[in-house]
């Protein structure tokens, strides 16, 4: 039990590393600069330059705190778009990459399920999601404390915590496209494109007549811009998005264990 | 209890037929040889009988789990060996990583005993592999577990020809030790170097299930002499000769070309033929002339199908002969290339 999951987890851990290494370095360099813009910065004279939808849009309201920066310019594109990319990317090409250079063929020749299968490359996502979070809470921390704009802490913790649901969901649909994909590059197109485009989808129909659409995109349900500046945990989101990342993961598991594999 | 046993095994996909009401079984402690060009349905048969895909129609058995109860086949499987002829491995790591892996995954008794006869560079990441190197690799993960049964589909392919002796001697001995194997190839001389009994497969139907030697007899050789001065066809209309062709021409055809031959001046004519029947008569025969060169080979897959099932238009048999002459075993691996993408599904 678990080898599979172990091993995968292995082979992520470079990518794993490289991604958290830039993360890092560009949560590093907006800490640094933080200071001097959020000093310069008038966020009145801001937000009357631009039409108030798109001030709402894009919470420019909160911009003049560290909190509100940071949250906007780190998590907000970090977070909700680069790495929920990656996390889908990699889960997409989990199954179909395999299927596609023969290698599901050698592992499904052992003495393993399907559904272990999947399920331990599910939980080898793991990897990134994690040490992604880790090392970039440590750098966030540090660094706002080094430059004497401190965060709560529990709010930076809560941030990458709650976030571990939003990014284990894309690893989920991730998994749904490399199954159902008939090849790699398909599985990893549609799960990468299903982030921006359920992204794209809540900034723009977010507070407009088409408020409801934003329902079905997860980043609803993980917001780290209130997380930060009003300190507000959304745990029924956190909960959702568990229990969307089980459906699809379920789905998943079920047409795995049916399809061909050729 | 059977082995391997299927019945009416069908697999299409969508329209495409793979391999179309196969009936055959394996006993315990056989090797069977499964032959046919490629694209005539035996990866699909193994792949099916893996449980990589489930099959249109028809059932079967291996090592008694039915293959269409995924939780009964995956306990088979801890008692089967997989080496397919172009393995796939996770490219950025070891050999030896990968043998610890997959090792956990099934069970690892013998990898050190196997790795003295097959010896892949396991301290070198497996994408700067040979072809060799990797299905030495494939070799040593489809038998560390010591299975009972190891499924073969043209397990030689990519191994250099020493290699490829040292394999099929192997099989010989894990035969002697009750394994049993489903052997899957499209060279006739491999296959009967091991197997006990073998099944031909065409266009996805099973054809031909008989021991050996008995195809061997059916089959025939390929005898080529270069013999010297004028000789006609009709001098070789001798029993067990068929298809006989002098100089390129078919029997059939105008008077026999002769050639100089670039040594005396000498007239040189060239008669091939297939031949079934025993050595003597046929070597008194051929001391009748001055005999320049003689090859005698074992016919070409492709020829024993025309034989047995097929085309007897005398022009198409002239030319295949000629070509499975001349060619010898490249001509087989031009019809690899060709079918090749068909046997991939």
């Amino acid at each position: 039990m678990f080898e599979t999951a172990r091993f995968e987890s292995r082979q992520r851990l470079t990518g794993s590393t490289v991604v958290a290494l830039g993360l890092s370095a560009f949560a590093a360099m907006m800490v640094l600069i933080a200071p001097g813009l959020l000093d310069e910065f008038d966020v009145e004279a801001l937000t009357e330059t631009f039409p108030p939808a798109l001030v709402e849009a894009m919470q420019l309201d909160v911009i003049g705190t560290i909190e509100g920066f940071i949250a906007l310019e780190l998590y907000w594109f970090g977070w909700l778009l680069l790495l929920a990319i990656y996390v889908a990317y990699s889960a997409a090409s989990a199954i179909a990459g395999d299927v596609d250079d023969g290698t599901m063929d050698t592992l499904l020749a052992a003495p393993v399920s399907r559904w272990q299968v999947l399920g331990e490359k599910f939980l080898s996502l793991l990897t990134p999601i994690l040490v992604v979070n880790v090392v970039v809470l440590v750098v966030v921390y540090a660094g706002t404390q080094f430059v004497d704009e401190p965060i709560a802490a529990a709010d930076l913790v809560a941030v990458h915590a709650l976030s571990i649901p939003y990014l284990l969901l894309w690893g989920a649909f991730g998994m749904l496209a490399s199954v159902l994909a008939p090849r790699r590059v398909v599985a990893e197109g549609v799960a990468a494109g299903a982030v921006v485009a359920t992204f794209l989808v809540e900034t723009v129909a977010d507070g407009t007549d088409l408020d409801w659409l934003g329902v079905v995109s997860p980043t609803r349900y993980y917001d780290p811009v209130t997380i930060l500046t009003a300190s507000e945990y959304d745990y029924t989101g956190a909960a959702t998005l568990l229990v969307a990342a089980a459906v699809l993961l379920l789905a998943s598991a079920v047409l795995f264990a049916r399809r061909d594999v050729r | 209890m059977n082995v391997i046993e299927t019945t009416g095994l069908t697999k299409y996909y969508g329209e495409v037929r793979g391999v179309e009401d196969l009936s055959l079984s394996v006993g315990k402690g056989e090797v069977f040889g499964f032959l046919g060009p490629n694209g005539a349905g035996k990866t699909t048969t193994i792949r099916t009988l893996m449980g990589f895909q489930s099959p249109t129609e028809g059932t079967a058995t291996v090592l008694g789990a039915d293959i269409t109860d995924a939780a009964a086949l995956r306990d088979a499987r801890g008692r089967i060996g997989y080496l397919p002829s172009e393995p796939g491995f996770d490219e950025n790591v070891t050999g030896r990583r990968l043998l610890e892996y997959h090792g956990s995954l099934r069970g690892d008794v013998r990898s050190e005993e196997l790795l003295e006869l097959f010896d892949p560079p396991l301290d070198r990441k497996v994408g700067q592999y040979s072809r060799g190197n990797k299905q030495m690799l494939a070799i040593v993960m489809a038998f560390m577990h010591d299975p009972d049964l190891v499924v073969m589909d043209e397990p030689t392919s990519g191994l250099d020809p020493l290699k490829q002796d040292q394999f099929l001697e192997f099989i010989r001995a894990e035969q002697e030790r009750g394994k049993t194997f489903f052997f899957s190839s499209h060279i006739l001389s491999e296959v009967r170097k091991v197997c006990d009994r073998i099944g031909i497969i065409r266009n996805g139907h099973l054809v031909e299930l008989e021991n050996v030697e008995s195809l061997l007899d059916r089959t025939g050789k390929v005898v080529r002499a270069n013999v010297g001065g004028a000789v006609t066809a009709e001098e070789f209309a001798i029993e067990g000769a068929h298809d006989v062709t002098v100089s390129g021409e078919s029997a059939e055809g105008a008077a026999p070309v002769t050639t100089e031959s670039d040594g005396g001046g000498e007239d040189s004519t060239t008669v091939s033929f297939t031949y079934t029947g025993p050595y003597q008569p046929l070597l008194r025969h051929l001391l009748n002339y001055d005999l320049l060169e003689l090859a005698i080979e074992e016919a070409p897959l492709e020829d024993i199908f025309m034989r047995f099932y097929g085309d007897h238009d005398a022009e198409a048999v002239v030319e295949r002969v000629e070509n499975g002459r001349t060619d010898g075993h490249d001509g087989h691996e031009e019809t690899d290339s060709r079918n090749a993408e068909a046997a991939d599904v």
